[in-house]
């Protein structure tokens, strides 16, 4: 993709000064002529995969160059489909989450739009009129809806509204989105009414007046239907403008049907606080509300992490890390969904094999893998054999069927994986445990190598049937979830449950155990019983004999519950040891999990404030210089000034006077390496001791290189400058990492 | 990301805050001056400035050359979406250059340099436009009406032409490399919004560098999650700050009085005669009488009527007026309640100035 640059050569740098200087400048324009070469075949990949090794030595380096080109291009090619799969899901289930809402929204609209028309006379001759007619207050209502958004990150709802926008235009409504943006001082009035022309009119003007979308409105095509303004961030925009605009609009109202959907992220009296009671009292309102952050990030996780399969996948530091940044660092779903895109281009980025997840959607995903491993390099090969993952397995052979049977094992088993945490979240709700919470638990490692040696030390395959290891399990410490653990939580939960309800969890199972044949039946069983169960008490209930033993029915009654409700939580827990095998433990798991978290972290949050001071205060491990690692702690003349000096400056308190930086600066650069440099020393008694330079080291220079470094220490914000009232002093900004 | 940890990051942060306060407070401030170092004259500083030599220059190369080999790595960051962001300490100027003239010669390359003090985005933006447009000219790819100039533009037409979805391929790009988006030059929030705006347009990647401590405080979630979509990379280069650095104060040569001085002479020159003799006077005074406040408005008005400097009170406050304006005379109330004029500079500066002003 990239021109690959030879690494001896310096980079090259541009030395023209005047480009320095210029705002801006055009640095190249793009040369159009690698168009073709940019169209690698399929055909053309095989072919050059296939090539024998016999070759000459110099063919097959330039081969393998060819080769690393053609599978970064698959790996691009990958990326795209499969990025597109997940980009696809998400918005579905967003989509599907507010599918309510926004017909909720939509019929309100719709029965608003009748109540304008039937309070005024409305007449297309009246609306090209100049001025509004003179009418009596009530006409004068602005049909409003508050959307309460449940989240004060409006980031995440900028999208909602964007799909509501989207879904009313599909019902032939006109719409228009205006932000906080529109509604400031600046601009005023002027430029939400210039928004509002540019989305519906399409015009550019500079002097924006209503009557023009008057104008527009009256047009045979555009009449007769409501104009929504949806206004997404309601808190954040200039409370006296949005009045003005309010007020605006409630006047023309009567002649175009002017609709507001208003989002609130805060509390329901926040335009109250926001708007003035003259523009307040032209809204008509209506309250809609959102689902949470939260629910909507279960619902991703369900359709897009678990349910689905996208040939990509997390390891467990990955998804805890995510987990993590979205409950304490951000809480936004748009972040998260930015930290899945990053890992899933990382991902394709580093892993050479991870064209292959791109399998998944193959109809015949056995013989895509079959024909894909076939054509793979030796190469290629061996690094699929070398993966960590397979070295704990020992495999037999280091063919491609191993490889392509592999993969399809991992599919295998990720399906019943899904299908197992989709029947632990269900009954996990009755316990309102989010699936995110069970999903990082069950990915990670430990719990199927717990969970191992623990099956091992049972008896045996059928030790879940004697009755010594039946109450054990029923006991839920001594099995594999840890009492605690999300998954326990939620297999405890299903001997509480009572018969309806683990009917109905039964039921939602039986869906989720399709393609799970064995555990389908036993749940299906399962049903059966409780059916069974359920009969004979309703029978009993009809008998009248059996009146008079209330009592011992009761009793009968719970224990029969309670036999029934162990049996599915004994199946849960067998379900749990058979099938929930976490992805980091199966073989060619690299090849479709990304379990780098430093990287997607560091890609992600970029920390400069501590990682520039780190830099300073470290230079030598950046450098690997042989020259300044000798002095360990100390500072060294042969040092990066600004490390020197900002590596002085840690001594100081929150100012530093100049005068003593300058002075322990000089010292520094005058001590040579047999008087290492004191860092207890303070400023003072350094002083002293500098007061004469030795030879060598000019006095103009050493000012040169303070002034300097004081700048560059400017430039990253470390510092700020004297101030008229302190004029030997500069301030520090940043204690500590 | 362990909680603990983040409590007891920011603990630590508060504690060293505090810390480095309790230094500042029970150890005597240092009361040493500036003007006790024996600093050399400004030009001198300036060209020892220019004459540093660098320390480590192998080690910075080798350091440079090491990310190269992530260049593929970063285009296909820019391919999938994202916006580059680099930081570390050193000048990421021929980093980035570097990055887009080895890499991204498929595309056109518009630089924007924050680190200079006056930018106006919307004629970067009319570059961008430009140099898009001349692209899609030679693909023919461009929408049959005749496109006006894009000077005249409103900028929201600019960004929806370069948000326009002129073509699905990827080799209709147009990469904006941005040296210090956090640069005087580019921090105000409407620059960023518009910056923001400009990485979102589906036609704009952007890589960018920064150098600021503080810079993520530019940027709110809906800027940094959905517009500008960045991908961090920490690349420190080690590299003098010399372009970006070249419009800052040296620290040790404004703060003399010699300075300000010269300042002064540079502004009375370009001032009438009768406007430097006035000066004079009131430096004349200033110097025989320096225990006093100024001099008083009606005194000053006096000797300038004796020397026939002005012929009434109004021409007398226009000169000062402009003194003021230029900070070469200040007033301050005396004792007795008069508005005094004073020239804020010490009397040895005073009598050179004198001197040179002849």
């Amino acid at each position: 993709m990239s021109p690959s640059p030879s690494p001896d050569s310096p980079p090259i740098i541009s030395d023209n000064a005047e480009n320095h200087l210029q705002p801006f400048f055009v640095l190249h324009k793009a040369i159009p002529k690698k168009r073709e070469r940019k169209q690698p075949t399929p055909a053309k990949t095989r072919r050059k995969i296939d090539l024998s090794p016999a070759s000459s030595k110099s063919v097959e380096s330039r081969d393998e160059e060819g080769d690393d080109h053609r599978y970064e291009q698959l790996r691009i090619e990958a990326f795209d489909l499969i990025w597109s799969k997940i980009e696809a899901a998400i918005k579905d289930v967003l989509r599907r989450i507010n599918t309510d809402l926004f017909s909720d929204v939509h019929r309100w609209v719709a029965e608003s739009f009748n109540a304008i028309k039937s309070s005024t006379t409305f007449n297309i001759s009246d609306v090209k009129r100049p001025y509004p007619m003179e009418t009596d207050k009530i006409s004068k209502q602005l049909f409003t809806a508050f959307i309460l958004t449940r989240n004060v990150e409006f980031v995440d709802d900028l999208l909602t509204f964007g799909e509501l926008s989207a879904h009313l235009k599909s019902h032939d409504f006109h719409v228009a989105n205006l932000s906080s943006a529109d509604f400031n001082v600046k601009n005023g009035v002027g430029g939400c009414l210039r928004s509002l022309l540019r989305q519906l009119i399409m015009v550019t003007v500079d002097t924006a007046d209503i009557a023009i979308l008057a104008a527009w409105y009256s047009e045979a095509e555009n009449y007769d239907i409501p104009i929504v303004v949806i206004i997404d961030d309601t808190e954040r925009c200039n409370g006296t403008i949005l009045a003005e605009f309010i007020i605006m609009l409630s006047e023309w109202v009567v002649k175009i049907p002017f609709i507001l959907v208003m989002g609130v992220a805060t509390t329901v009296d926040a335009p109250q606080k926001l708007l003035r009671s003259k523009a307040l009292q032209h809204l008509q309102t209506c309250l809609f509300t959102l689902g949470s952050p939260l629910e909507k990030m279960d619902a991703i996780i369900e359709g897009v992490l678990v349910k689905s399969n996208f040939g990509f996948y997390f390891g467990y530091k990955v998804a805890v890390f995510l987990r993590n940044y979205f409950l304490r660092h951000d809480g936004t779903i748009t972040s998260f969904i930015r930290a899945l895109k990053i890992a899933c281009v990382k991902h394709f980025a580093m892993e050479p094999l991870s064209f292959l997840g791109k399998g998944i959607f193959d109809e015949d995903s056995q013989g895509f893998w079959n024909d894909k491993c076939s054509l793979l390099s030796e190469a290629m090969l061996n690094y699929a054999f070398d993966l960590p993952s397979c070295k704990r397995e020992i495999l037999s052979e280091r063919t491609s069927d191993i490889l392509a049977q592999g993969l399809s094992k991992l599919e295998r088993l990720q399906k019943n994986w899904s299908s197992v945490v989709m029947c632990l979240y269900e009954a996990g709700k009755f316990h309102k445990i989010q699936l995110l919470d069970i999903f990082c638990e069950v990915l990670d490692p430990d719990f199927l190598e717990l969970r191992a040696s623990d099956y091992i030390s049972g008896e045996g395959k059928n030790f879940a049937k004697t009755s010594s290891t039946n109450d054990r399990l029923l006991d839920g410490e001594n099995f594999t979830l840890k009492k605690g653990t999300f998954t326990a939580q939620a297999v405890h939960k299903i001997r509480d449950l009572p018969m309806a309800s683990l009917f109905q969890l039964l039921k939602i199972w039986e869906k989720h155990t399709e393609k799970m044949a064995e555990i389908n039946h036993k749940v299906k069983e399962l049903q059966l019983a409780l059916k069974v169960e359920d009969d004979v008490k309703s029978l009993k209930r009809k008998d009248p004999g059996v009146q008079g033993m209330s009592m011992s029915r009761s009793r009968l009654n719970v224990v029969k519950r309670s036999a029934a409700n162990d049996e599915a939580a004994l199946l849960a827990q067998n379900m749990v040891r058979d099938y929930l095998t976490p992805v980091e433990c199966t073989a060619f798991h690299e090849v479709v999990c990304f379990k780098n978290a430093d990287i997607l972290q560091s890609a992600l949050i970029g920390d400069p404030r501590r990682t520039i001071q780190v830099d300073l205060l470290q230079s030598h491990t950046y450098l690997h210089c042989s020259c300044c690692c000798k002095g360990g702690n100390g500072l060294l003349p042969s040092m990066h000034d600004t490390s020197i000096m900002y590596n002085l400056a840690q001594e100081h308190g929150d100012l530093i006077n100049l005068h003593d930086w300058y002075q322990s600066f000089k010292q520094t650069l005058s001590s040579n390496t047999k008087s290492k440099h004191k860092k207890q020393q303070s400023p003072v008694s350094k002083k002293k001791k500098a007061t004469h330079v030795p030879a060598g080291i000019d006095e103009a220079s050493i000012q040169a290189r303070f002034c300097r470094a004081v700048t560059e220490l400017q430039i990253t914000g470390l510092l700020r400058m004297p101030s008229k009232r302190r004029p030997d002093y500069v301030q520090r900004i940043a204690f500590g990492l | 990301m362990d909680p603990k940890d983040g409590d007891d990051d920011e603990f630590g942060f508060s504690r060293n805050y505090f810390l480095a306060k309790e230094i500042g407070g029970s150890v005597k401030k240092s009361s040493h001056k500036l003007s006790d170092i024996n600093l050399v004259d400004e030009e001198e500083l300036r060209e020892a400035t220019a004459g540093i030599a660098s320390k480590h220059e192998k080690e910075m190369a080798s350091l440079l050359n090491s990310y190269k080999n992530l260049y593929s790595k970063w285009l296909l960051e820019l391919r999938c979406g994202f916006s580059l962001l680099m930081y570390g300490f050193g000048s990421k100027k021929a980093l980035l250059e570097d990055f887009a003239s080895t890499a991204l010669t498929e595309f056109s390359v518009v630089v924007i340099n924050g680190y200079l003090q006056p930018i106006n985005i919307k004629h970067a933006v009319i570059a961008i436009a430009d140099v898009l447009w001349d692209q899609l000219k030679e693909k023919r790819r461009t929408p049959n009406k005749i496109q006006q100039p894009f000077n005249s533009q409103s900028m929201e037409d600019l960004l929806s032409f370069l948000d326009g979805p002129h073509a699905k391929e990827s080799d209709c790009f147009i990469y904006v490399v941005v040296h210090n988006i956090d640069g005087p030059g580019l921090r105000d929030s409407e620059s960023q919004q518009y910056l923001a705006r400009i990485a979102s347009c589906s036609q704009v990647r952007l890589v960018v560098s920064i150098d600021h401590v503080n810079a993520p405080l530019l940027w709110d979630k809906k800027m940094v999650h959905t517009q500008f979509k960045w991908c961090w990379y920490h690349v420190p280069t080690y590299a003098p700050y010399k372009v970006e650095g070249v419009f800052f104060p040296l620290i040790l040569a404004n703060s003399g009085t010699a300075q300000s001085a010269k300042t002064a002479i540079i502004v009375l020159q370009s001032l009438t005669p009768n406007a430097q003799s006035l000066f004079k006077v009131i430096a004349e005074y200033q110097i025989a009488n320096s225990d006093e406040e100024g001099l008083p408005m009606n005194k000053l008005y006096m000797m300038c009527r004796e020397r026939f400097l002005v012929s009434s009170q109004v021409t007398l406050n226009s000169h000062l007026t402009e003194f003021k304006d230029h900070e070469l005379v200040k007033t301050r109330r005396s004792a007795d309640g008069q508005d005094c004029f004073y020239i804020p500079l010490a009397s040895e500066a005073l009598e050179k100035l004198l001197q040179e002003l002849g």
